[in-house]
């Protein structure tokens, strides 16, 4: 068995899955109502809870699964990129685990865990694809041509995420933290033509989004409190269309351009039902694992190449790629 | 009884392998390689992971970073393991390895966590030390010149006594029990708490 653990921004979170990829447990402890106070994610804040919770939902997906560490023949964490401090929490803990039980350690990139999330049982998607991976920390199109080893970088946004851009954009428009799926849910009721906002043309296959959230500001300024009340929905509706918009025009773009035929859809945003139903040829990643989770840090586990003892006694977190 | 201690609060992380009272083994690197010297320790010792104890761990004050480092560490060996944990005071710890000498570890933004009835975080400048009081320890170091300027006395800089030593954490660790019933002291709430306060 493979045991995943994941603390690089505000989930603490560990699962359990087969050596063939079929997930045994998947448990994440959310801190985002402890995080809604501030309004985004506390780094501080969030290394002490990390450190609360580390172990007692490590012990859970242990005891979900039905399996004990007798069983767990690899430990997987993400080393990196995320938050220094609540990436440490996971790494010290998971390297203790493993050397008390003298077991190999995978040191994870989070971004191979999101798009190792379709690699999972029961639907697993195969490679060569392009993968468009869209978070509240990262939006870019990767070339991914085999399980293992990393994908070649095509384009990525050069200011805020996808995710972060919902996030800001549901917090103009008086949704509370992290507002993106309740954005999503209003923008239902809402008219996504009744609002132009821009979408920044990037050279390249890059993206940006701060242009469209001081566009949202605008407009929501010029409204009355009542009026913007009264138009919340088709602001919603248009602020979304316009992201979904420059998501899916980039990824098809790419497509066509590195020539693939298939593509697939991964990271916290993949669970924005417009994105899903606007890229309706690509493969999304499952609901449950489009957020931080730790089962898709046990499949990126399973395709790398871990770390043996004494190896990983002196590994370290990273906070960015770069 | 064979009690792996370690304490990586501070910049210099300390651990010692200690077998009813006998030190077995002393070591001092950082926090981020201190698995390094648990490892060596029990290798020179000639122990198994599987005859360990309990453990000792630092729990502070000192840096955040390196108090959770330490604490996940031991909360991981603990589960893997299914071996106890006491938390020491790191300023408890270094005031054992000091007899009669006043702790004051480096806070940084010009404060220090001293030992004085109970743990506190405070500017050097407020310490008022009785004259010819021994002060050791990262802050006494680094702020010398304003203490020994208030009456203190300082060890010279490489004088051991100013790092904790985890001889004593093993030597003052009591009530051994679930890893997680060892909480952090932290002494200074998160930057976000106090802006909203």
């Amino acid at each position: 068995m493979i045991l995943g653990i994941e603390t690089s921004c505000d989930e603490t979170a560990a699962a359990v899955i087969t050596p063939d990829g079929r997930i045994l447990s998947n448990v994440v402890s959310s801190q985002a109502d402890l995080h809604a106070r501030y309004g985004g994610v506390v780094p501080e804040v969030a290394s002490r809870r990390h450190l609360e919770l580390v172990t007692p939902v490590v012990q859970e997906a242990l005891r979900d699964s039905g399996t004990t560490l007798d069983d767990v023949d690899l430990v997987g964490v993400t080393a990196g990129p995320g938050l220094i401090g609540a990436l440490l929490v996971g790494v010290a803990a998971a390297k203790a685990i493993a050397w008390a039980r003298r077991l190999p350690l995978a040191a994870v990139d989070h971004l191979q865990g999101h798009v190792a999330s379709l690699y999972l049982e029961p639907d697993p998607v195969e490679p060569p694809f392009l993968c468009l991976l869209a978070s509240g920390g990262h939006t870019m199109l990767l070339d991914v041509q085999e399980r293992n080893g990393k994908p070649r970088v095509l384009g990525a946004t050069l200011d805020d995420a996808a995710g972060e851009a919902f996030d800001k954009g549901a917090r103009l428009l008086g949704f509370g933290y992290p507002g993106g799926a309740e954005l999503d849910h209003v923008a239902r009721n809402g008219d996504p033509s009744a609002y132009a906002f821009p979408v920044a043309r990037v050279p390249g296959l890059d993206f940006s989004f701060s242009g469209l959230k001081t566009a949202l500001l605008y407009a929501v300024r010029k409204l009355t409190a009542e009026e913007g009340e009264r138009r919340r929905a088709d602001l919603a509706a248009s602020y979304q269309r316009a992201i979904v918009r420059a998501l899916v025009e980039r990824t098809r773009q790419a497509a066509e351009q590195i020539g693939a035929t298939r593509i697939a859809v991964v990271g916290g945003v993949a669970a924005n039902s417009e994105l899903r139903a606007a890229l309706a040829e690509a493969r999304a990643a499952p609901l449950a694992l489009c957020t931080d989770n730790a089962a898709m840090i046990a499949s990126a586990a399973r395709f790398s190449n871990p770390i043996h003892y004494p190896g990983y006694l002196g590994l370290d977190a990273y906070a960015s790629t770069a | 009884m064979l009690i792996l201690a370690f304490d990586t609060a501070t910049d210099v992380a300390t651990s010692a392998l200690v077998s009813d009272g006998e030190v077995l083994g002393e070591r001092r690197s950082r926090a981020v390689t201190v698995l390094e010297d648990i490892d060596a320790l029990l290798r020179q010792a000639g122990a198994h992971t599987r005859e360990l104890e309990g453990i000792a761990v630092g729990i502070g004050p000192g840096s955040f970073t390196g108090v959770r480092i330490g604490l996940a560490t031991a909360r991981g060996l603990a589960l893997a393991l299914g071996v106890p944990v006491a938390g020491v005071s790191t300023l408890d710890a270094l005031a054992a390895g000091a007899l009669g000498a006043l702790p004051v570890v480096d806070a940084r933004r010009g404060e220090v966590f001293v030992l004085e009835d109970e743990p506190r975080v405070l500017a050097p400048a407020e310490l008022r030390p009785s004259p010819g009081t021994l002060c050791v320890g990262s802050g006494a170091v680094r702020y010398r010149s304003v203490l020994e300027a208030a009456g203190a006395e300082i060890p010279a800089d490489q004088d051991e006594r100013h790092v904790p030593r985890a001889r004593f954490h093993a030597q003052l660790a009591r009530d051994f029990g679930p890893a997680e019933a060892v909480e952090p002291m932290y002494l200074r709430v998160p930057d976000a708490d106090k802006t909203r306060k």
